[in-house]
């Protein structure tokens, strides 16, 4: 069968027979030839772009390079240097992601009330809290239901998504939106809980409570699942330390680092929250895709019960320390001064470090870290020795805030071939059933 | 660990080049009252290295993210670090502040202690047109590896330039957009 055939032009992905042999013969021995795979700007993952650069000898993954920036929109230097006041950028930070809108503003309103030294009127801390914790079980449902996607699982996708539904009619009942609640604002928050709307969160809590145990089942007991994502995708303890990675994909490699545990903030001190790893679930942690699945979704359970303790323990009082806009803003020119805030965004830790300048409207330094800017340095083990029909989830498993892919390039021979999102997510999905049989 | 464990061993192991060490206590909580500890304090350029090798061994070391800004003689450059996670309430933020000279724009890499720090340091290069001598890659993560400037330096003319031109384009496209959408 050395017979030389013609490349069938719609399975671009697998070399001529020959090749092949050569390829896959030379695999064990640690020959072959190594292929370059730029994939993205426009990524398979989520809708945001990114480029990543794969080493592939045959189906595996030997090396991989990142590149990111073709979003970069410059946010904090529109902060620092385009005349904005501190809270149009308050509004600003709210459009750094669409998903987590609520863990930036939280992070920037903290640094500027350390560096304006604005104290916090209980119940706005706790108001906060309980809309950071209903993102949290929709960011997770969401991230859940593309993982599922990815997978070639779409009736699991269907099912993550119409029940997440339930928590976005309760964050729009709540702040008038599904996302971008606009509810944080320097000292305090700008609408209150009111005694009507305790019983509707209650009843969706309720809701949750009772799907949890289902929607566990559903991922963590489908041989399926676990087929495609037990052993994919590893992540050392010891790399995610010394990557700096934080959140879930910490959290899962058995780290128990969490920043509402580790150093607290606002309320989080009343609900001693502690950093959930697969271990709360009877594993041993192995840093896989399939830990980052127990992680989120026991998240959601953590998320539920701080919700109902802070409903049960509310305080009473104001809920912001500036009723009136002028006067905020007349103290925020005042300000003189620096400071850090941070929180533990559903994708892990959030920080803002702003420093004031008194006389000024703007503030003269903003910085912005987001969570994915920490474990962008770890999907390099990740990706290590994986198989690129895994590069789908993978890619998702750090719940990444850029991405989404319109094509890929395989460069090979020095001819290019192009790979279209569909192609790759069906060689995922092709996986999938090839490992259901 | 404590705040003053970490401040220290710092001031053990950095001697003079640890300066102006300040404790900045954080209350938080309501009902069950906490004070969180920062330490901010300034440390010269070429003792950065030995800071973080100190503070890593005190406990699992986590970089946040160096912040940064042109500071007109000098760059400022601020490494937000926090260490001894694991624990509730166990981990202590540390802020080191450093000076980098604007005719010598150059900071030694910690990529070799903490290999976190890369994507962080390269960022500096490209925003601040800081060198970090012994990082192990420094390509563009964020920006065209062919930009001329570095956006957050403020005696960059061509940002001013660029800014003018984003105005003047915006200008001229008022009308057409409207029309358009």
């Amino acid at each position: 069968m050395k017979e030389k055939r013609a490349q069938d032009p719609n399975d671009p992905v697998l070399p001529a027979v020959e090749e092949r042999e050569l390829v896959y013969g030379g695999l064990e021995a640690g020959l072959g030839e190594v292929f370059e795979v730029p994939i993205g700007p426009i990524h398979p993952a989520l809708k945001e772009p990114i480029r990543l650069t794969f080493k592939v000898r045959g189906e595996r993954i030997v090396g991989v390079q990142v590149r990111t920036g073709f979003a970069h929109r410059g946010i904090e230097f529109m902060g620092m240097r385009q005349g904005r006041n501190l809270i149009q950028i308050l509004y600003l930070s709210e459009r750094i992601c669409g998903i987590c809108s609520i863990s930036h503003p939280i992070a920037f309103t903290q640094a500027v009330e350390r560096a304006a030294g604005i104290e916090v009127p209980p119940r706005a801390q706790y108001i906060r809290v309980i809309i950071s914790e209903l993102e949290r079980i929709h960011s997770h449902l969401l991230w859940a239901g593309v993982a599922a996607h990815e997978l070639g699982f779409d009736t699991l996708l269907h099912l993550t998504w119409r029940v997440r539904e339930k928590v976005l009619d309760i964050l729009e009942e709540l702040t008038g939106n599904r996302i971008n609640y606009a509810i944080p604002i320097f000292g305090g928050v700008r609408r209150d809980i009111t005694p009507d709307q305790y019983p509707k969160v209650r009843e969706a809590l309720r809701y949750y409570r009772g799907l949890l145990n289902e929607l566990l089942d559903a991922f963590l007991r489908d041989p399926t699942v676990e087929a495609r994502t037990r052993g994919v995708g590893i992540l050392e303890p010891k790399e995610a330390e010394e990557l700096c990675a934080v959140g879930p994909t910490a959290r899962a490699s058995g780290l128990r680092k969490d920043v509402r545990q580790d150093r607290p903030y606002l309320a989080y001190p009343d609900f001693e929250v502690k950093a959930i790893t697969p271990e709360d679930y009877g594993l041993t942690p192995m840093g896989d895709v399939y830990d980052k699945i127990v992680v989120r979704l026991l998240e959601v359970g953590q998320s539920i019960e701080i919700i109902e303790k802070a409903l049960d323990n509310m305080p009473d009082g104001e809920i912001t320390s500036f009723p009136k806009i002028p006067a905020l803003l007349a103290h925020l020119k005042k300000a003189e001064g620096e400071g850090l805030g941070w929180h533990e965004a559903p994708r892990g830790e959030v920080i803002h470090y702003v420093r004031l300048v008194s006389g000024e409207e703007s503030p003269l330094v903003w910085k912005v870290k987001a969570p994915t800017y920490s474990n962008l340095m770890s999907w390099y083990p990740m990706f290590e020795d994986q198989e690129v029909a895994d590069i789908p989830i993978i890619a998702a498993c750090i719940d990444p805030c850029i991405c989404c892919m319109d094509r890929v390039y395989l460069v090979r021979d020095g001819k290019e071939e192009i790979l279209t999102k569909e192609e790759l997510l069906r060689l995922s999905w092709e996986k999938t059933r090839r490992m259901a049989r | 660990m404590k705040a003053e464990q970490v401040l220290n061993a710092l001031k053990t192991a950095l001697g003079e080049n640890f300066r102006n060490p300040e404790l900045r206590p954080r209350p938080v909580g309501v009902a069950k009252k906490w004070t969180v500890e920062e330490i901010w304090a300034e440390v010269p350029r070429e003792a950065i290295p030995q800071a973080v090798a100190t503070l890593k061994s005190l406990g699992p070391l986590h970089i946040s993210i160096i912040s940064g800004h042109d500071a007109g003689e000098h760059i400022e450059l601020l490494y937000h670090l926090a260490v001894g996670f694991g624990t509730e309430g166990g981990e202590v933020m540390v802020t080191l502040r450093t000076h980098v000279p604007k005719n010598d724009p150059t900071v030694p890499s910690i990529c070799g202690i903490l290999p976190g720090a890369e994507t962080t340091e390269r960022e500096k290069i490209e925003f601040l047109g800081v060198d970090f001598v012994g990082i192990p890659r420094r390509d563009h993560v964020f920006l065209p590896d062919d930009l001329p400037v570095h956006p957050w330096r403020r005696d960059e003319p061509e940002v001013e330039k660029f800014l003018h031109r984003m105005v003047e384009w915006e200008k001229g496209h008022e009308g057409k957009e409207s029309a358009g959408s």
